[in-house]
């Protein structure tokens, strides 16, 4: 039997279909109880994800995401909800419903928020999908893949089995490899950086490039054993318990090096999560400034710490991962970092706030049923970058660059993919005398 | 049955209406979560982003508006029509006087060109949006009966207003005002509440990302 | 033409209605009657000075025809003035040249006194000349109202109802006779994508406005013979009133809804060798197969009809709700004829069109639902078109039905950024 592009295989898991309808129901507050009271069935969303435009299948309409969540609400929670249970107007959700719900709610969802800019009640679909997976995983559903790198991350320290030692190895290395020095476990530091394990592994180019700017700075920093995984496969996969462990990792490791600075690596939802929900994960603020690489680098831009060489080589082009700019607010470093520095810069249509997700967000990456969609959806950003003309695309985030590798493999593309971090990395302006 | 109609079932309807709209934006509105604990970027504030997000999204944004024109301008008409037919149509300025405010306070009236204008459009958007609803492949699989009986009480309501546009005969009055005392008690347990809570879907979104320096 | 005035026309297709005897009146096809209303409007609605020519009476009387407007006697308490006719008064700045004189007929006798024959004349819409400025302002009485009355309420009515009950009857008459027309090969399970979103928009939006203004505009014609014995005058009043109101709210929004029909239909509807012999075969109404591409010649016919009929009920329309744009009531008058015969053909024809289109045919409806139909239909009922675009026939209808929203019968296009 083939399996269509963001359907699974029917399989036989056990599902628990009351915890899931629990969780469902512990997590709806006001601000999703707004969410399902406001969706007027419009379908306009449809239009901005995706999922729905690559693929055309009316299936992947983002308002259907809200669905489980409103289900329970109008049977339980919403006012006059006693009225429609009597009245027979709010069905039990049954456990068939939650198995063919399961790839909407984690297959083909990358939290990307593009559906919310559409969306005329500014429904934030993304965030109740986050708590629709909780739900889920609670049932025993959820994609086997995406749980086991929550899982690892949670024994191991990293989904990509990266643990303390395997960290120390590779950083060790790395250095002697590049004649570098890369800090690991400095006993006070300002600035505590952190990795993500697809770097770690894949592109670890990226982390010496990282080393090279913040010494070339000046900057004092360090990584540490105890809190290195930027990575955050609990918030990814709906484990809430894994969520919080991998935040109180990195905030025990910044307070015992007194970090005053957190700095986020090339990773888009490591930073959303960290710079928006570590907090709220914690239930205490934070006593550290949570930072992406590009706002950093910018800084460092800015106060003269750092000086790049006109990169001259080639036209290029940007992609905003989601959850940097769109949900995360860091649109315009990015932007301070390419200024005057890509001598042909061109922006996409759309860009910024508004740019279309690669495909491979909100924990879609790491599964691979879900890859023949992926690459569909990436056909999109290869319209557009070919619409811009430029034969380089530069990104700020491991987890895209991984996917747009994959996919570019896949539909055999030959645009190159560039990290923002190893083109500045490659063109410092380095004084004589150092 | 005419005194029926404008009397009691009026009350109750309207009875109905208000507190079932209170009780339901009361309840969205004491449902708090936890304070947002994360620090907000410089220069950004939730109560700011709220306002924006309220604003920004009355429009296509983000260049969307290509994608979402047909919801677009029909959304509109239907939208500003009807908003214009309720509040500024002369016999509804009078009833509003005579049975909520008095007649010291007021507004202008609605010309008769005025009307026709304003019905024509909301009519129009109305029956392009329910004929798109009826055949586009993402709306059709989300409408519910709660859609399509939003949307036939809607019309009939204001079929009924404009058959009653002479004036001249008691009955089609009451009949109007029948029509809408109907949607006026399935109001609050509807979609049509729609109306209230997209002030409170957008400003939650707005406050949550417009401390991140952009919300969506 | 251009002169051909409302009298002369209502004294050839009725002159027998001043007998007050409705069973005499004339038998003339009522098609010549919409020919000619028809091509009154179209051709000089805008040319807007149809006078009223006002043939000599004793004309009338030596002709034995009958005087338009005569029934009607002078008031009760109409005062014998003299006549002024010779006399009447000059605008402003006019040189003394007289008016033209109204003769008085040469063998007035008895009570065909001279205050009656100026009553005549007033009666029969004779232009005076007045200070007022203005199209009409020289005349008291238009006397054609009278006449458009009668030829609405008695002829149009009369073959418009007519018309009406015989297509509904020539319809449950083939339903019990032929029942409904099933697709032989039965359902293939194969579907090819045929009109996009845009076309069955426009069509449910038109035929909305159809249906809303059909049901009100049969309510305005035919109430008075149809309902008001039913109802009772206050009953009527209530609903002629209300069904006034809601017709000349919907019926602006019908012309952009047949102009958007235009654009989004006009291609293949042009007229190709293969129509002659559909037509010929009648369709295969009765049998034999009739080929056709992606439309047949029936639905080419429909689709003229839609646009000339649409436009001719839209143009008139707009004259009987915006008198104030137009010179003369006359104009009026042959607007209302004009819009009412187009109308109940229009709705003749178009209950036809619904009937093949769902209950009557089966596989039809679902092109204008989904916009896809089955092979098997296709192949059977536009053969040319089938052949065509075989290759687009999928099994997954809810693919098709997207594909068809997009493209209608062509290819649609990928990934759109
Ligand atoms: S958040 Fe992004 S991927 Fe998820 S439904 Fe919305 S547009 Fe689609
Ligand atoms: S755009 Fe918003 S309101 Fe419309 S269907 Fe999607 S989520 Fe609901």
């Amino acid at each position: 039997m083939t399996v269509e592009p963001g359907t699974i295989a029917p399989d036989n898991r056990p599902v628990n279909v009351q915890a899931a309808v629990d969780k469902m129901d512990a997590l709806l507050g006001g601000h999703i109880a707004s969410y399902l009271d406001a969706c007027v069935h419009c379908g306009q969303c449809a239009q901005a994800c995706h999922f729905h435009e690559a693929t055309q299948n009316p299936r992947h309409t983002p308002a259907l995401k809200l669905l489980p969540m409103t289900r329970v609400y109008r049977r339980n929670k919403s006012p006059f909800s006693g009225l429609k249970k009597a009245l027979g107007l709010a069905p039990e959700i049954t456990e068939q419903e939650l198995r063919d719900w399961e790839p909407l709610i984690f297959d083909t969802c990358t939290m990307c928020a593009r559906c919310t800019v559409v969306c005329p009640m500014a429904i934030d679909i993304a965030s109740v999908v986050a708590a629709t997976r909780q739900a889920f995983v609670a049932a025993g559903l959820g994609p086997p893949d995406l749980l086991q790198a929550a899982d690892n991350a949670r024994d191991k320290g990293s989904p990509l089995g990266v643990t303390p030692e395997v960290l120390e190895d590779r950083v060790e290395w790395l250095a002697d490899d590049n004649e570098i020095e890369i800090p690991l476990d400095k006993d006070k530091a300002d600035v505590l950086l952190t990795v993500s394990s697809i770097e770690m592994m894949k592109y670890p180019d990226s982390v010496v490039a990282m080393a090279k700017l913040l010494n070339t700075a000046g900057v004092d920093w360090t990584l540490s054993s105890k809190g290195y995984e930027a990575t955050n496969f609990g918030v990814l996969s709906g484990k809430s318990d894994v969520a919080k462990i991998m935040v109180e990792r990195i905030a025990a490791a910044a307070e015992a090096v007194n970090a005053k600075t957190v700095v986020v690596p090339e990773c888009g939802h490591a930073y959303g999560v960290l710079r928006w929900s570590g907090a709220n994960l914690l239930g205490r603020e934070l006593p550290f400034q949570v930072l992406h690489i590009t706002e950093y680098l910018a800084d460092l831009k800015r106060q003269g710490r750092l000086k790049f060489k006109p990169y001259t080589e080639q036209a290029v082009t940007y992609h905003d991962p989601c959850q940097i700019s769109r949900r995360g607010g860091a649109t315009a470093d990015a932007r301070y970092l390419l200024d005057g520095f890509a001598s042909d810069f061109r922006e996409m249509t759309p860009t910024g706030n508004f740019n279309w997700c690669c495909g491979g967000g909100g924990g879609v990456q790491a599964m691979a049923r879900a890859a023949d969609v992926r690459h569909e959806v990436f056909r999109i950003k290869m319209a557009q970058v070919e619409a811009t003309g430029a034969p380089a695309l530069v990104s700020a985030c491991a987890n895209c660059r991984l996917t747009m590798d994959e996919s570019k493999a896949a539909l055999k593309w030959d645009k190159e993919l560039i990290s923002i971090v190893e083109m500045l990395a490659d063109n410092l302006d380095v004084p004589a005398e150092s | 049955m005419i005194q029926f109609i404008e009397g009691p079932l009026w009350y109750l309807a309207l009875t109905v209406f208000v507190v079932g709209v209170a009780w339901r934006i009361i309840a969205l509105v004491t449902m708090k979560r936890p304070a947002d604990l994360s620090e907000a970027r410089s220069g950004s504030s939730g109560a700011g982003g709220a306002v924006k997000a309220i604003i920004q999204h009355s429009v296509p944004h983000g260049g969307n508006l290509g994608r979402t024109l047909y919801h677009f301008v029909t959304g509109y008409l239907f939208h500003v029509g009807l908003l214009v037919l309720i509040l500024f149509a002369a016999p509804h300025v009078e009833f509003i006087q005579e049975r909520l405010i008095g007649a010291d306070i007021g507004w202008p009236k609605l010309p008769r060109w005025g009307f026709i204008i304003a019905a024509e459009a909301a009519f129009a958007g109305l029956i392009l949006l329910y004929v798109h609803r009826l055949t586009d492949p993402v709306k059709k699989q989300l409408s519910d009966i709660d859609d399509h009986l939003g949307v036939w009480l809607t019309f009939i309501v204001m079929l009924t207003g404009c058959l009653a546009l002479q004036e001249a005969h008691a009955g089609l009055r009451a009949f109007h005002l029948l029509t809408v005392e109907a949607l006026m008690i399935y109001f609050p347990f509807s979609r049509l509440i729609h109306a209230f809570t997209f002030l409170l879907s957008r400003a939650r979104t707005g406050a949550t990302y417009g401390r991140r320096g952009f919300a969506p | 033409m251009a002169r051909l005035s409302l009298s002369a026309l209502g004294r050839r297709i009725a002159p027998g209605w001043r007998t007050n005897d409705r069973r005499s009146v004339s038998s003339w096809p009522g098609a010549i009657v919409v020919l000619m209303a028809l091509a009154v409007v179209l051709a000089s609605a805008p040319a807007a000075h149809a006078q009223q020519t006002l043939p000599d009476p004793d004309q009338i009387k030596s002709q034995g025809m009958a005087t338009p407007g005569g029934s009607v006697r002078p008031p009760a308490n109409a005062v014998n003035l003299p006549d002024t006719s010779g006399s009447s008064v000059r605008r402003p700045g006019e040189t003394g040249r007289p008016a033209p004189a109204m003769t008085v007929p040469g063998n007035a006798v008895g009570n065909e006194s001279v205050t009656e024959s100026l009553w005549d004349r007033v009666r029969h819409g004779q232009r005076g000349a007045v200070v007022v400025p203005g199209a009409e302002q020289g005349v008291l009485i238009q006397s054609a109202g009278e006449e458009w009355r009668l030829i609405r309420n008695d002829q149009v009515v009369h073959y418009g109802g007519m018309l009406l009950l015989a297509v509904l009857t020539a319809i449950v008459l083939f339903y019990l006779i032929r029942g409904r027309i099933k697709i032989e090969g039965g359902r293939s399970g194969l579907v090819i994508p045929r009109f996009t979103l845009a076309q069955r928009i426009a069509h449910w939006f038109a035929a909305t406005l159809f249906v809303l203004l059909a049901l009100s505009g049969l309510i305005i014609l035919f109430g008075k013979s149809v309902l008001l014995p039913v109802l009772g005058p206050t009953g009527f009043a209530v609903v002629a009133s209300a069904s006034m109101q809601g017709h000349n709210l919907f019926g602006p929004l019908f012309l952009p809804a047949v102009l958007a029909i235009l654009v989004l239909f006009i291609k293949g509807n042009a007229p190709r060798a293969v129509d002659v012999s559909w037509l010929f075969k009648a369709g295969g109404l009765f049998g034999s197969h009739a080929s056709a591409g992606k439309y047949n010649a029936g639905q080419k016919l429909w689709f003229l009809m839609t646009i000339i009929l649409g436009v001719a009920i839209s143009v008139s329309g707009f004259v009987l709700l915006f008198p104030d744009f137009i010179a003369e009531r006359s104009q009026a008058q042959l607007a209302n004829l004009a819009h009412g015969i187009a109308a109940v053909i229009f709705i003749a024809v178009g209950i036809g069109h619904a009937y093949i289109g769902s209950l009557g045919m089966e596989g039809a409806f679902e092109a204008m639902s989904t916009g896809t139909v089955d092979t098997n239909w296709a192949k059977e009922h536009h053969d040319i078109w089938y052949a065509e675009h075989k290759g687009q026939a999928m099994a997954d209808t809810g693919r098709a039905e997207v594909e068809a929203g997009a493209a209608g019968d062509g290819v649609m296009h990928g990934v759109r950024p």
